[in-house]
């Protein structure tokens, strides 16, 4: 699903690079953690895979599609196969939670039949239907994060990436959002959550990948937050 | 799975909807540099028009002789009619041309009460087509051997002081001069009106989409190609650019329709008129220029913001 070769991101030359020189393979159907602290390179990770960012060095495969050598035009395309749920959420201000999980429908050209039947089952699914006409600066943290959650797997991508999910949340909600990401990874998608939710990355017992200095420290299956830190 | 028109339009004017701080900041910059490029428009069609009600006098007056004959003096104004540049001639008998005269001295009415009898001469009017051109049509009138038979003195248009032959030498000169001043002057600053406004208004879209670059940013990030974004962005410029204008074109008609009878009364030595033809011709320009730079003014701001 995802193979990194290589891969390096300096962002200020001559400061030190927010990742140096990663290798990894993620297959079908995995979940999988990246943890660190801040400023490791998770999310540097994570945005690499969106092509929101170019790395300085390396191949990045994802789908069997060289992203860096991607055209600007194929790049939405890209993106509609990979949800992404965002740190800051990144939601539509000026539109409702239905119409920001509808908007990933929409630029894929699904009828408004089709999205009138998806969105809302989607919302159900985060526990929303009650804030479906609710605009994002009227909704909580993490009723937010949700909506994010609910756009991103809304159009059922292969691919759901996550960024600090849990961040801004207390842990019954985090609780729940783990427990949504886990069962959408159950219905064949992959997931690469990155966190700092040590408790999270324990209870689940999923493969980890640990970052440290932006270098991969440790891969392994099954694995947990880590040791002393 | 194409997305429908009826898609972008319902999404455009959502935006234009819960976006209306800057909706309405856009609609009345757009309003307001409209009218006053419209404004100045009429304006400036009005003195084109009075300047070419004035340059349209611009006439030649051939004093006759009391005792030319008849024959003759039929006989030039034949030989007038077919001369180039000449619109149309009349004949103006003594009679009549007291009968002018006593009008226009209608308030020293002493004036004619003192005259014994008609010292006024009959004259042929000659209109031309081309008032700009009237020197051409005097050196013609003068060069007929018909002048000679039934004016006093045709020449000496150097002295143009006695000569029977008068079409305002000295004012001609200064008149055209003034109106083709005017002219060149608020076609000039009619110009320059536009292109300020065409900036101003350019810059306003930039600036509204320029606030709302984050969702740009957001809707790449979540897969929309860079038409489907783009799209209810050119839309809604237009209709910014589309009420502005519209407005515009407004406040013009009723404006004109107030302002042009006033005028009318007020100013009766003044030819004060708009063509219909202009208002439509200016409607047409407002409603092009608004949604042109509507148009540009989104695409090339969201242009900006699309490299995500």
């Amino acid at each position: 699903m995802i193979s990194m070769k290589g891969v390096s991101k300096v962002y200020v030359p001559d400061k030190p690079a927010a990742l140096c020189d990663v290798d990894c393979e993620i297959a079908q159907g995995e979940f999988v953690f990246i943890v660190g602290h801040s400023g490791s390179g998770k999310s540097t990770f994570i945005r690499l895979l969106l092509r929101e960012l170019v790395p300085t060095s390396g191949t990045i495969i994802v789908a069997g599609q060289d992203i860096i050598a991607m055209k600007n035009r194929r790049i939405p395309y890209l993106r509609r196969n990979i949800g992404c749920v965002f740190q800051d959420f990144k939601l539509l201000p000026n539109k409702t939670s239905y119409e920001n999980v509808a908007y990933a429908l929409e630029v894929i050209g699904k009828s408004r039949h089709v999205i009138a039947t998806q969105v809302p089952e989607v919302l159900r699914l985060v526990g929303l239907e009650e804030k479906t006409d609710s605009f994002p600066d009227e909704l909580s943290g993490g009723e937010q994060q949700r909506v994010s959650i609910a756009r991103a797997f809304v159009n059922r991508p292969p691919l759901l990436l996550a960024d600090e999910p849990t961040g801004n949340l207390d842990p019954a909600t985090s609780l729940g959002i783990m427990s949504l990401l886990n069962r959408i990874n159950k219905t064949g998608t992959t997931v690469l959550v990155a966190t700092h939710d040590r408790e999270m990355v324990d209870s689940m017992r999923k493969r980890v990948i640990a970052l440290e200095n932006g270098k991969i420290i440790r891969d392994q299956s099954r694995g947990v937050y880590g040791y002393g830190d | 799975m194409a997305t429908s028109p009826s898609y972008f339009i319902s999404e455009t004017w959502s935006s234009f909807r819960r976006n209306w701080v800057m909706s309405l900041v856009a609609v009345s910059i757009i309003y307001i540099s409209l009218l006053l490029v419209g404004a100045f428009f009429l304006m400036s069609s009005v003195v084109n028009e009075m300047a070419s009600s004035f340059e349209s006098k611009v006439s030649v007056q051939v004093f006759l002789k009391d005792d030319a004959v008849p024959a003759d003096v039929q006989a030039l104004q034949a030989s007038i009619r077919k001369m180039p540049n000449v619109k149309s001639i009349s004949y103006v008998t003594k009679e009549q041309a007291l009968a002018i005269f006593k009008e226009r001295t209608k308030n020293t009415p002493q004036l004619v009460e003192q005259l014994r009898n008609n010292p006024l001469p009959a004259s042929i009017e000659v209109a031309l087509v081309s008032p700009r051109e009237v020197q051409g049509v005097v050196n013609l009138i003068v060069k007929d051997p018909l002048t000679a038979k039934v004016v006093k003195t045709p020449a000496n248009l150097g002295t143009a002081k006695d000569t029977d032959i008068k079409y305002g030498q000295n004012v001609v000169e200064a008149l055209f001069a003034a109106t083709g001043v005017v002219r060149v002057f608020a076609a000039g600053f009619l110009g320059l009106l536009l292109i300020v406004s065409l900036v101003l208004i350019g810059n306003t879209i930039r600036l509204a989409i320029y606030s709302r670059r984050r969702e740009i940013g957001i809707m790449r990030l979540v897969g929309a190609s860079n038409w489907f974004i783009r799209t209810p962005f050119l839309l809604e410029g237009v209709l910014q650019a589309l009420i502005g204008s519209i407005l515009a074109i407004l406040t013009l008609v009723a404006a004109q329709a107030v302002i042009v009878p006033w005028l009318q009364g007020n100013l009766k030595f003044l030819p004060v008129n708009i063509g219909g033809v202009t208002v439509a011709q200016l409607a047409a320009l407002l409603v092009v220029a608004g949604v042109g730079i509507g148009l540009i003014g989104s695409g090339s701001a969201v242009r900006r913001y699309l490299k995500v």
